[in-house]
C-alpha cells in the first residue's frame, strides 16, 4: 500500500511552517470557504447526556474544539516559539504539523476505529500527564503526537479489539519505532495509571511525588495524611470521570461562537433538561490535593467565559475536573450494542463535508486500503491452547 | 522505583503467555520475587497484555491477588516484579496424580482454596475488574496454603462504556455457556462460572468440561447441566450462537458424577454451592460475594 515504507509519512514535518505560532492563527481551521452570514443558519445538534451514546463524529468535533481552545491558550502564553523549545518533550514536533487537529483526530478515529471511550480517555490523559509532568503542555507542537500516543495506549489498554502499533503509526504518520517510544514515554509518565477512574489523577500524583511505583496503604503512618482526601483503593472504582469531561466540553465549546475551530459549522447542546447540579458545582478544579506549584496555577473553571483567556496565567492544563467529590449518578448499564462503525461513516459526514478524504489525500496518495485492512487484533490467545 | 541490578536472577520458572518468568532475589531485602520479562516488540510496542496486567494489578492490593511490586524498564524489555509464589494449582494437582488416576484434593483444603479464590474474585469485582481467565494454572499457591489470583493479561476494567467486549476470552474448559454462545454483554458472572469449574476440578482432580472446541464444550456442559430453553433461561435463544437443534438433555445429578472421584463423601452444601456457580443463566449465577456467604463456608465466616 505504501510506496515507500521506510520514510514516515510527513504529517509532522510539514514542508512549510504554515501557521504562525501566535494568537488566533494557530491551528486555524482549514478554510471552509463558507462565510457565516447568519449564525442562525447553523444547525444545532441535541446531544445525549452520555458520551457513549454520542456519535463519534460529534465527539471528534467537540474534542477538536476543546483542544484548539487549549492550544490557543497555551501557544499564546508562551511569548515566542523559542520559549517552548526550552521545554522540549518527546511529543514535540519541530514545526506545527500541517494538518488541523480536527482532521488529524478524524483520521485516527476513522482509520484506527477508535472507540468512544478511547477518544474521551485521550482528553482525560491530557490532564493526567500535565499533572505529573509539568514540562508537558498541549500546544500546536505537541498535540498531534500526544493524540497518537494517547489513543494508542487507550485502545490497547481499554478495548478488546485493537490494532498493531505498526498500523497506528501508519495512520498517525510516524515511524512505528517512534510510536513505540511515545507509547513507552506516556505509560511511564503516568506510571501505567491508564484507567480513567475518579481518583486516578490524585493517585498518580501521589506516586509521582513519592517516586513509588505503587503506594502501599498498608505501610502505615506515612500515607495517612495524604490519603485522607482520597477514597481508599477499595472504593476507587468510579467511572464518572469521562462523562464529566464530556459534559464540560459540551458546555465550553458546544456552541460554534465559543470556538475558533470552525471545521464544522454546527452548534451542540443538551436537551433542555435540568442540568445535574453536581456538574456545575465545583468551582475548584485542581484535581490533586498534593501541592505542585505548576498545577495550582491552573484555575480554569467551567463557568469561565471562554474568551477570557487571561483567566489563567499558565493555561497549560486542561485541568477542569476530577475533583473526587464530583459524583454523577453511577452508571451501571453499559451500552455495547451500538454499531461501532456506522456513525463516523454514514449520514453526518455528508452534511458536514468530507474532511477525512481530504486530509487523507494530503497525507498519502495511496493508503486507501487502510480502512479496509484494519488488522484488528482480538484476544484469542487461548484458542485451542490449554 | 527499583533498578534491575537490585535483583539477582535465579532459575527459570516458566514461559507465560507473553513472557518468561524467572525466580529472583531482591538483594537489598533478601526477599524472593518472580521476575516476568516482557519483550518489547517492534511491531506491537508494549504488548497490550502487559499494559493491562500492569495497569490493573497495580491497583489490586489483596491477600488473594498476586502483588505487583514494580516495573523495570530496560532497553528492549520490561520486567514485572511480582510477589513470589511457590507453585500453581494446576501443577499442585498434577503432582498428586498416582499412576493414571487423578486425585482430588482433601475437602478441607478444597474449601480453603475455594474460599480464597472467592475472596480474590470478590475483590477484583468490587474494584470493577474482570479477570476473564480464571483456571488452575493462573491460581498461584505457596507453601503456607495461600492461594492468589495471577495472570491478569486478559483482564479488563468494566464500568467504562466500551463497545467491544470480546467473546474470545477465558480458556475453553472454563468458559461460561453464555460466552460460548457469543454473549458480549457478560460481566462478573463470566468469572464465577470458571470458579465453579475449578471447584469441581479440585474435588475430582480432573477438569469438569474438557472440550476441544466450542461446540463440544457446549455439548459437554449441556450433558451435565441440561440443555437450556426459553423457559429455563429466558432469552437464551437470542444468543448469536444459540442452536435450536442442540441435543436436548436433562440435568444430571452432579453429586453422583463427582462422588466417584472423591474419597470423602460430598455434602449437600458443597453440591448446592456448585449448582449456584454453575448456573447456565448468568443472571442466576452466584456472585463472589454471595458465594462467600454460602453455608459451605460457614466455618470461615462464623469464626473470623
Amino acid at each position: 500500500m505504501y510506496d515507500n515504507d521506510r520514510v514516515a509519512p510527513s504529517v509532522f514535518r510539514a514542508p512549510n511552517p504554515i501557521f504562525n505560532v501566535g494568537n488566533y492563527n494557530v491551528q486555524g481551521p482549514p478554510s471552509t470557504g463558507i462565510r457565516i452570514d447568519n449564525i442562525n443558519d447553523v444547525p444545532t445538534v441535541i446531544l445525549p447526556r452520555r458520551f457513549s451514546e454520542c456519535s463519534r463524529t460529534d465527539l471528534v468535533i467537540l474534542i477538536s474544539r476543546m483542544l484548539t481552545f487549549l492550544i490557543q491558550m497555551n501557544d499564546s502564553s508562551s511569548t515566542s516559539v523559542l520559549d517552548s523549545v526550552t521545554n522540549l518533550t518527546k511529543f514535540h514536533s519541530k514545526v506545527p504539523p500541517g494538518i488541523s487537529v480536527y482532521n488529524y483526530l478524524m483520521r485516527l478515529t476513522k482509520y484506527s476505529s477508535l472507540d468512544h471511550c478511547v477518544l474521551m480517555t485521550a482528553v482525560y490523559y491530557i490532564d493526567l500527564v500535565s499533572s505529573v509532568y509539568p514540562t508537558f503542555t498541549l500546544n500546536s507542537l505537541t498535540v498531534h503526537r500526544f493524540l497518537l500516543a494517547a489513543t494508542t495506549v487507550a485502545s490497547k489498554g481499554l478495548c478488546d479489539s485493537f490494532c498493531t502499533n505498526t498500523h497506528y503509526a501508519k495512520v498517525g504518520g510516524v515511524h512505528c519505532s517512534e510510536l513505540n517510544v511515545l507509547e513507552c514515554e506516556l505509560l511511564r509518565r503516568i506510571n501505567y495509571r491508564i484507567i480513567p477512574r475518579d481518583d486516578n489523577i490524585a493517585w498518580c500524583n501521589l506516586e509521582a511525588q513519592y517516586r513509588h511505583f505503587v503506594i502501599d496503604t498498608q505501610d502505615g503512618d506515612d500515607w495517612t495524611s495524604v490519603l485522607s482526601n482520597l477514597s481508599g483503593n477499595r472504593n476507587n472504582s468510579g467511572y464518572n470521570v469521562l462523562d464529566i469531561y464530556y459534559n464540560k466540553i459540551v458546555q465550553l465549546v458546544g456552541s460554534l461562537k465559543s470556538t475558533q475551530d470552525k471545521s464544522k459549522l454546527v452548534n451542540y447542546t443538551f436537551a433542555n433538561t435540568p442540568k445535574p447540579t453536581n456538574i456545575h458545582n465545583n468551582g475548584s478544579l485542581n484535581s490533586n490535593s498534593s501541592s505542585s506549584g505548576d498545577n495550582d496555577k491552573v484555575t480554569t473553571t467551567c463557568n469561565d467565559d471562554i474568551n477570557n483567556k487571561k483567566s489563567s496565567d499558565s493555561g497549560s492544563n486542561f485541568n477542569f475536573v476530577s475533583n473526587s467529590q464530583i459524583k454523577l449518578e453511577q452508571r451501571h448499564t453499559i451500552s455495547r450494542k451500538r454499531n461501532l462503525d456506522t456513525d463516523i461513516d454514514e449520514g453526518r459526514n455528508e452534511s458536514y463535508g468530507n474532511d477525512i478524504t481530504g486530509c487523507e489525500n494530503t497525507l498519502y496518495n495511496s493508503d486507501c486500503g487502510t480502512s479496509g485492512n484494519l488488522n484488528k487484533r482480538y484476544f484469542n490467545r487461548q484458542k485451542g491452547s490449554k | 522505583m527499583s533498578s534491575f541490578s537490585q535483583f539477582k536472577q535465579l532459575e527459570k520458572l516458566g514461559n507465560g503467555t507473553y513472557a518468561t518468568v524467572y525466580k529472583g532475589l531482591n538483594k537489598t531485602t533478601g526477599v524472593y520475587v518472580a521476575l516476568k520479562e516482557v519483550k518489547l516488540d517492534s511491531e506491537e510496542g508494549t504488548p497490550s497484555t502487559a499494559i493491562r496486567e500492569i495497569s490493573l494489578m497495580k491497583e489490586l492490593k489483596h491477600d488473594n491477588v498476586v502483588r505487583l511490586y514494580d516495573v523495570i524498564h530496560t532497553e528492549n524489555k520490561l520486567t514485572l516484579v511480582f510477589e513470589y509464589m511457590d507453585n500453581d494449582l494446576k501443577k499442585y494437582m498434577d503432582s498428586r496424580i498416582v499412576g493414571n488416576n487423578p486425585q482430588g484434593l482433601e475437602l478441607n483444603l478444597v474449601k480453603y482454596f475455594q474460599w480464597q479464590l472467592m475472596e480474590g474474585a470478590a475483590f477484583c469485582h468490587e474494584n470493577k475488574i474482570l479477570h476473564r481467565d480464571l483456571k488452575p494454572q493462573n491460581l498461584l499457591i505457596n507453601n503456607r496454603g495461600q492461594l492468589k489470583l495471577g495472570d491478569f493479561g486478559l483482564a479488563r476494567a468494566f464500568g467504562i462504556p466500551v463497545n467491544t467486549f470480546s467473546s474470545e476470552v477465558v480458556t475453553l474448559w472454563y468458559r461460561a455457556p453464555d460466552v460460548l454462545m457469543g454473549s458480549r454483554t457478560y460481566s462478573t458472572s463470566i468469572d464465577m462460572w470458571s470458579c465453579g469449574c475449578i471447584l469441581a476440578e479440585m474435588v475430582t482432580g480432573k477438569p469438569l468440561f474438557p472440550g476441544t472446541n466450542d461446540e463440544e464444550q457446549l455439548r459437554l456442559i449441556f450433558d451435565v447441566m441440561g440443555t437450556p430453553n426459553e423457559s429455563t433461561w429466558p432469552g437464551v435463544s437470542s444468543f448469536p450462537k444459540f442452536n435450536p437443534t442442540f441435543p436436548q438433555k436433562l440435568p444430571k445429578d452432579l453429586r453422583s458424577i463427582l462422588q466417584i472421584y472423591s474419597k470423602e463423601p460430598l455434602d449437600d452444601t458443597l453440591i448446592d454451592l456448585l449448582h449456584g456457580l454453575l448456573q447456565l443463566n448468568p443472571d442466576m449465577r452466584l456472585s463472589a460475594k454471595q458465594a462467600l456467604h454460602h453455608p459451605w463456608f460457614a466455618e470461615y465466616y462464623q469464626h473470623p
